[in-house]
């Protein structure tokens, strides 16, 4: 149960972990990006009914995510962010709108199942059941998120990437193209939806609807951990997840969310840069 | 002079311009999109069917004029608060013949009012929610002019109790999930363990939001109780989630519950794990008689389809516009007042693709909310998912069925 | 004057009248069904523009508030019997305390962790609604009979009346609201908290009552909800609905009354706008032009960028095709409205009323209202006795960041009446110093006296509020008020009224006193002329100026001006010498922070230079120039910009 509930977790996460890529870069975050989780799923179902295979069809899915990150990042961001304003909250809102009506009609309003080679007949593992296919998730999460941290890192793109990150206008000094960095950002975030809706999509079916309850919670996630915090999410996101298996349990399912909702406004009360992020001084 | 100009504008921004005198309209309202539009888009395009059917004929003959049926259609979003602004723009049309749909209890809870107070006739389907009728029982309305053309949760509760009982079950859970549509059908159920003898133990009462997908932590607090069988109340995906949880936890106990896990988005989702599901259906998607084949292969042709999302909607659908069709032939009239009598006293019986319909209401009595419900337990029988379809559960009912629609 | 009242009274009454009179004429159950919705929305959105709008925050909690209210209106009909009134006071109250309980934690975050805040909040509450089956009736919803106002039972006219009478009340006390003190105060923290907090208004104290009265209206426009609807279920009060509001509220235009109620008015006509086909496609096809030809015109005058030129004429484009191309328009809802929304929301970012207001400025040039003659300087600041008795004293002064040691151990008195100088070369200490002294960081140890009394640690508005004033080296002035409003944000002693008193409209005589006021001190400074223009369209040196004005408002015993000449040219260096000779007769104690030598040594009484976070020397100008260490420290900095300048003087 718990190890259920912490399974939700990652995904999460790895949600979550998308949002930070934008943020680190750009101060944004795309509200629309449970629409992007949905929409990549759908389209990789379509691919894998054109007659694609399972395995050529992962980079198809993903590949239509960074093309949808990089249409949300010129439509609603770019703009906005030039005006120093905030209105990509209300255009990314507006984004997801559209991708979520564009759904029901192209797709269907009907929840539908999402075929996966990997079984799905429960093992038992010292007494917890889980599914192969529910360590496939909890693989994907992490390696997709050691893949970008790692790429971070190591290229020289990367590098670029955590310069803007660091300091915007330095960075711009030193001839690092800000703009593009925040392009490759939300390309790579969505990247990292396409791969989320992919790997939960035989768990949790696909639909249009089935994204909305998981972003509520990878944003708290997301500002729990620290929207800088890198991998902070995996442990919040995996801390969550489990406590919503037991007071779900023990307190009754009603009241499945209520105590981390709780927890989540006492944690940014106290850490209001999220448990795991940075804190700032206040300059003049 | 500005205000007569003004006033002519805001009427022309809200109402749609009158329709030609020579049709009969109908309103068809229902979510068309969200969460619960399986079933609002079947019931429409159900509908839709049947009355493309009678226009093709050339409408229904009024007073010796051919009378084509207009569709006016809302989407009420499943939002309360659109149902009831929706309502209240049907109530104020004049010449509205009357209104077929809805699918959220709360809508017509929020929204019927408005159409009674101005006595607009309404078939109410496919809402099962046992409060959409009980209110105007409450409340001692003397002449109401709402119809309820679905097996209401209190038939589908007693069916379900009673399958448990016939299996020898002693320790059941309850599942639901928390709209009103899951909390009202857990009363029901509770209601009717009680009205059958106690025969049953309820062991664990769990409950689950809308886009759950995990549903762990509920079934183990079931299994942990040492519950023979799930009766689970709730709509389309979170049905699958608790199936295909159930099989994660090895857990055999059998699902019954709703109408709606006959539904596609249950069915498919599940897979294999919905083998053996039971649910009280209306209609099933099998083409039993001709007239029945007809409709299905009518609604898969015209919508594109293999396959029904919600065919008991559909089927609900269809039919009640055959039977409102007939109504408005025996009164003559496309007075939405004289509907409502003729549908309390409808003389000619009525083959639709559930039955064959036999004045299925009668005059309104405050103390008998079965004279305004058009389905008995012997319209409903029991159904059981067999290999991605839903099958009647007892070979018997099906010999039933198809005598009563070919009747 | 005349013609100022005329538009915009005017229009108010005009639209009063027509929303007032139209039940008389159409008795369409419809239509005042539609205008009742308006009415509680209008209050609503007015409520979530005290956030969204003037506080500057993303608040996903409004949609909670409005379906707390109504539970609370309706059970306490149920339960505890109430009239419609207090039904009503309920709701409010309830918005107003439970607002109130979330303002204090949540406000103290920003961005997007205020909006999770309150969407917690807004997630909890719907579960506890939903989940408090034995009082609200959880998910199978709460019917509810309109009780009687006055002993009448209100029929749907009568209820639309009611709605709109508190609509009205609502206005009005808003309008009252952002006139005074408080509606400044929320321009203020928004362009800059410091500041604010700097001039002692209380930035902290001032969201959170703007939270919580914000809130009481979610809850009023919840109670008139519930009596509307009369059937109440937790769902309808969800992240949806709260997207909806504030897409609402950004569409109509953000801190305007008038926005607000154009964004409630789209959000009750436009689904039904979309019920008849005819009307859809007038609408797209207006709507596209409209976006060609301002987008056009924006092109032509390049005041937007190509793309906000253009990305509304592909949205509306596709909305006209795809109307045609489309079967069911029913269908596309949603994404239809999200064409719109995109359109509206990047070829017009003020909101339609936002870009309608501008239009109609330009169109008719009203002037404002004229202000009273500046008061008495004497009245507004008082002469100080310069007793030379000390003023400020600070001991062994410690200030680290982590291990940087910018202030460390810093003792020196500051007497009444003085001019004191601090100099030292960049890095010294000097802004540290000053920013302990003045609330910004809390000192690591040591101790601050104001006349003998311990000051304040760590908090910028409690010592402002013990009478220590400062300016910023990087200029902290509030950029969307007008220099008066500048003056008139910081000014002390003048705001005496109670909130309600504010919201019922009794405060207008102190607004003039206010006014009056504030203009005698712009002419200390010589703005007085400028009293009218935005701060940020000011020069540079106008900016430094009514920095000081500003500062002196708060009525200072002891002001701080961080660099005043930093940046300015040559003869606003001399004007800026004459303003800080006047405030200094009338004995202000003045702390005088800068690097222009010549400035420290026409004004200072006493300098103390500072270098590595220490006192190196004190004296007089001459004393201190004179000083091997002084000259030392100097000279040891040989990249110092600032050191051309200083040298000179020094040698």
């Amino acid at each position: 149960m718990v190890v259920s509930g912490a399974l939700m977790g990652l995904v999460y996460a790895l949600i979550a972990y998308g949002f930070q890529l934008t943020f680190a870069t750009s101060k944004s975050i795309n509200f629309g990006q449970g629409e992007l989780v949905m929409l990549s799923a759908f389209f990789s179902l379509s691919l894998l009914n054109w007659g694609v295979p399972y395995w050529l069809m992962i980079p198809g899915g993903l590949l239509f995510g960074v093309v949808l990150g990089l249409v949300v990042e010129r439509a609603c961001v770019r703009l906005t962010l030039e005006q120093k304003s905030e209105g990509w909250i209300l255009l990314t809102i507006i984004f997801g709108l559209l991708g979520f009506s564009a759904a029901e009609n192209i797709w269907g309003r009907d929840d539908r199942p999402f075929p996966t080679p990997i079984p799905t007949e429960a093992m038992q593992f010292f007494g917890v059941s889980i599914t192969p296919l529910e360590i496939s998730v909890a693989v994907g999460v992490l390696a997709v998120m050691g893949v970008i941290e790692l790429f971070k890192r190591k290229t020289l793109l990367g590098k670029a990437f955590e310069a803007v990150s660091a300091d915007r206008d330095a960075a711009e000094l030193m001839g690092i193209s800000a703009r593009h960095t925040i392009m490759l950002s939300y390309g790579l975030s969505g990247l990292v939806a396409a791969m989320a809706g992919i790997l939960i999509s035989p768990i949790t079916t696909v639909g249009p609807t089935m994204a909305t309850a998981l972003i509520l919670k990878a944003f708290a996630v997301a500002v729990v951990a620290g929207l800088d915090s890198g991998f902070g999410v995996v442990l919040v996101g995996i801390f969550l997840g489990a406590l919503e298996s037991l007071t779900s349990f023990y307190l009754g399912s009603g009241w499945r969310e209520a105590p981390g909702l709780i927890l989540l406004i006492m944690a940014l009360a106290v850490r209001p840069n999220g448990v795991f992020g940075k804190a700032s001084i206040r300059k003049v | 002079m500005k205000k007569t100009l003004i006033t002519t504008l805001l009427l022309g921004m809200f109402i749609a311009p009158a329709f030609a005198a020579d049709s009969i309209k109908i309103a068809i309202t229902g979510p068309f999109s969200g969460g619960s539009a399986p079933m609002g888009t079947s019931m429409r395009d159900g509908a839709k069917l049947a009355i493309s059917e009678i226009n093709a004929a050339g409408g229904i003959n009024v007073a010796g004029k051919k009378m084509k049926i207009e569709i006016i259609e809302r989407d009420d979003e499943g939002k309360n608060e659109r149902g009831a602004l929706i309502a209240q723009e049907l109530a104020s049309m004049d010449d509205l013949s009357g209104v077929i749909g809805t699918v959220n209890t709360g809508i017509a809870l929020s929204g019927d009012k408005h159409l009674q107070e101005k006595g607009i006739t309404k078939i109410i389907t496919p809402a099962a929610g046992s409060a959409s009728m009980t209110q105007w029982s409450k409340a001692g309305v003397k002449d109401l002019s709402m119809f309820r053309f679905a097996a209401h949760d209190g038939i589908q509760a007693e069916m379900v109790v009673e399958e448990a009982i016939k299996q020898k079950f002693t320790k059941v859970a309850i599942v639901h999930d928390a709209t009103n549509y899951g909390v009202s059908g857990r009363d029901d159920l509770l209601d009717q363990i009680k009205k059958q003898g106690n025969k049953l133990q309820v062991v664990a009462t769990e409950k689950f939001n809308i886009g759950d997908k995990d549903m762990t932590a509920q079934l183990l607090s079931a299994k942990s109780a040492g519950a023979q069988a799930i009766l689970i109340w709730g709509i389309g995906p979170e049905l699958a989630a608790v199936s295909n949880g159930m099989a994660k936890l090895d857990m055999k106990a059998p699902l019954i519950g709703g109408w709606t896990l006959s539904m596609s988005n249950y069915i498919d989702n599940a897979g294999k794990n919905s083998n053996g599901t039971l649910m009280p259906q209306t209609f099933i998607e099998e083409a039993i008689t001709p007239k029945v084949k007809s409709f299905i292969q009518g609604y898969h042709k015209t919508y594109n389809v293999k396959r029904i999302p919600s065919p008991v909607s559909a089927a609900q659908g269809y039919d009640a516009v055959l039977i409102f069709a007939a109504a408005v032939k025996q009164a003559q009239s496309g007075d939405t007042g004289k509907i409502k009598d003729a549908l309390e006293d409808l003389k000619d019986p009525v083959k639709g693709v559930i039955t064959t319909w036999k004045r299925p209401f009668s005059k309104w009595d405050p103390a008998n909310v079965e004279t305004h419900e058009a389905f008995r337990r012997a319209d409903t029988v029991m159904g059981m998912v067999k290999d991605g379809q839903v099958v009647f559960a007892d070979p018997a009912d099906r010999k039933r069925m198809i005598q009563k629609t070919s009747k | 004057m005349l013609k100022r009242l005329l538009f915009i009274r005017g229009a108010e009454l005009i639209a009063l009248a027509i929303l007032a009179t139209i039940p008389l004429t159409v008795s369409n159950t419809y239509v005042l069904g539609l205008l009742t919705l308006l009415a509680i929305y209008g209050i609503l959105l007015i409520g979530l523009d005290v956030t969204v709008g003037y506080l500057g925050q993303v608040n996903l909690a409004h949609a909670a508030f409005l379906g707390l209210g109504a539970y609370a209106a309706g059970l306490s009909v149920s339960l505890l019997g109430f009239g419609m009134l207090g039904a009503l006071a309920v709701s409010m109250a309830i918005g107003l305390i439970l607002g109130g309980l979330l303002a204090f934690p949540a406000l103290r975050l920003e961005g997007p962790q205020f909006a999770l805040a309150t969407l917690s909040f807004s997630a909890l509450s719907t579960t506890v609604l939903n989940e408090w089956e034995g009082l609200t009736m959880g998910a199978q919803g709460l019917s509810i009979t309109r009780p009687e106002l006055f002993g009448f039972s209100l029929k749907a006219q009568g209820f639309y009346w009611l709605c709109l009478v508190l609509l009205v009340l609502v206005w009005l006390a808003m309008r009252n609201l952002l006139s005074s003190q408080w509606g400044r105060a929320f321009e203020a923290l928004r362009d800059s908290p410091i500041a604010t907090d700097a001039m002692g208004v209380g930035t902290y104290r001032h969201k959170v009552a703007g939270f919580a009265f914000g809130s009481s209206l979610g809850g009023l426009a919840g109670g008139l909800y519930a009596f509307n609807f009369q059937y109440l279920q937790p769902q309808s009060f969800t992240y949806d609905l709260m997207v909806i509001l504030l897409l609402g509220v950004v569409l109509g235009g953000r801190k305007s009354l008038w926005g607000a109620f154009f964004g409630a008015t789209l959000i009750v006509l436009l689904p039904n706008l979309l019920s008849n086909r005819l009307l859809f496609e007038i609408i797209s096809g207006l709507g596209l032009l409209l976006a060609i030809f301002a987008g056009a015109q924006g092109l032509k005058n390049k005041t937007t960028q190509p793309f906000q030129a253009i990305a509304p004429v592909i949205a509306m484009g596709m909305l006209v095709v795809g109307g045609y191309m489309v079967e069911n328009t029913e269908n596309w809802r949603k994404a239809i409205f999200a064409l719109m929304l995109f359109s509206v929301v990047v070829g017009l970012p003020d909101g339609v009323m936002g870009f309608t207001a501008r239009y109609l400025t330009r169109l008719f040039r009203i002037a404002p209202p004229d202000l009273p003659p500046a008061s008495a300087l004497d009245e507004v600041l008082p002469a100080q006795q310069a007793d030379s008795k000390p003023m400020l004293e600070l001991k062994n002064l410690k200030r680290y960041f982590g291990g940087v040691k910018a202030v460390d151990g810093i003792s020196m008195t500051v007497r009444t009446g003085h001019i004191h100088g601090l100099i030292g070369p960049n890095g010294s200490g000097k802004s540290t110093a000053v920013n302990v002294i003045s609330g910004l960081y809390a000192p690591t140890s040591g101790d601050i006296l104001l006349q003998g009394k311990s000051l304040p640690k760590g908090s910028l508005f409690k010592v402002a509020r013990t009478g220590v004033s400062r300016t910023f080296q990087n200029l902290q002035l509030f950029g969307e008020l007008s220099a008066l409003d500048n003056v008139m944000l910081a000014l002390k002693g003048v705001y005496r009224s109670p909130l309600p008193l504010v919201l019922l409209g009794f405060a207008r005589a102190e607004e003039k006193r206010a006014q009056a006021d504030a203009l005698a001190l712009l002419e200390l400074v010589g703005l007085q002329h400028m009293a009218r223009v935005h701060a940020r369209d000011l020069t540079y040196g106008s900016q430094r100026f009514l920095e000081i004005a500003r500062a002196l408002a708060c009525k200072p015993k002891l002001l701080i001006l961080d660099e005043p000449a930093a940046g300015l040219a040559h003869p606003d260096v001399n004007v800026l010498v004459d303003i800080i000779k006047r405030i200094h007769q009338r004995g202000v104690t003045i702390i005088l922070i800068e690097h222009h030598m010549d400035v420290v040594s026409t004004l200072c009484d006493v300098v103390t230079v500072l270098d590595g976070g220490l006192v190196i020397a004190e004296g007089t100008t001459e004393e201190v120039k004179r000083n091997p260490l002084v000259i030392k420290a100097y000279l040891g900095i040989a990249d110092d910009t600032d050191v051309p300048d200083v040298i000179p003087a020094v040698i």
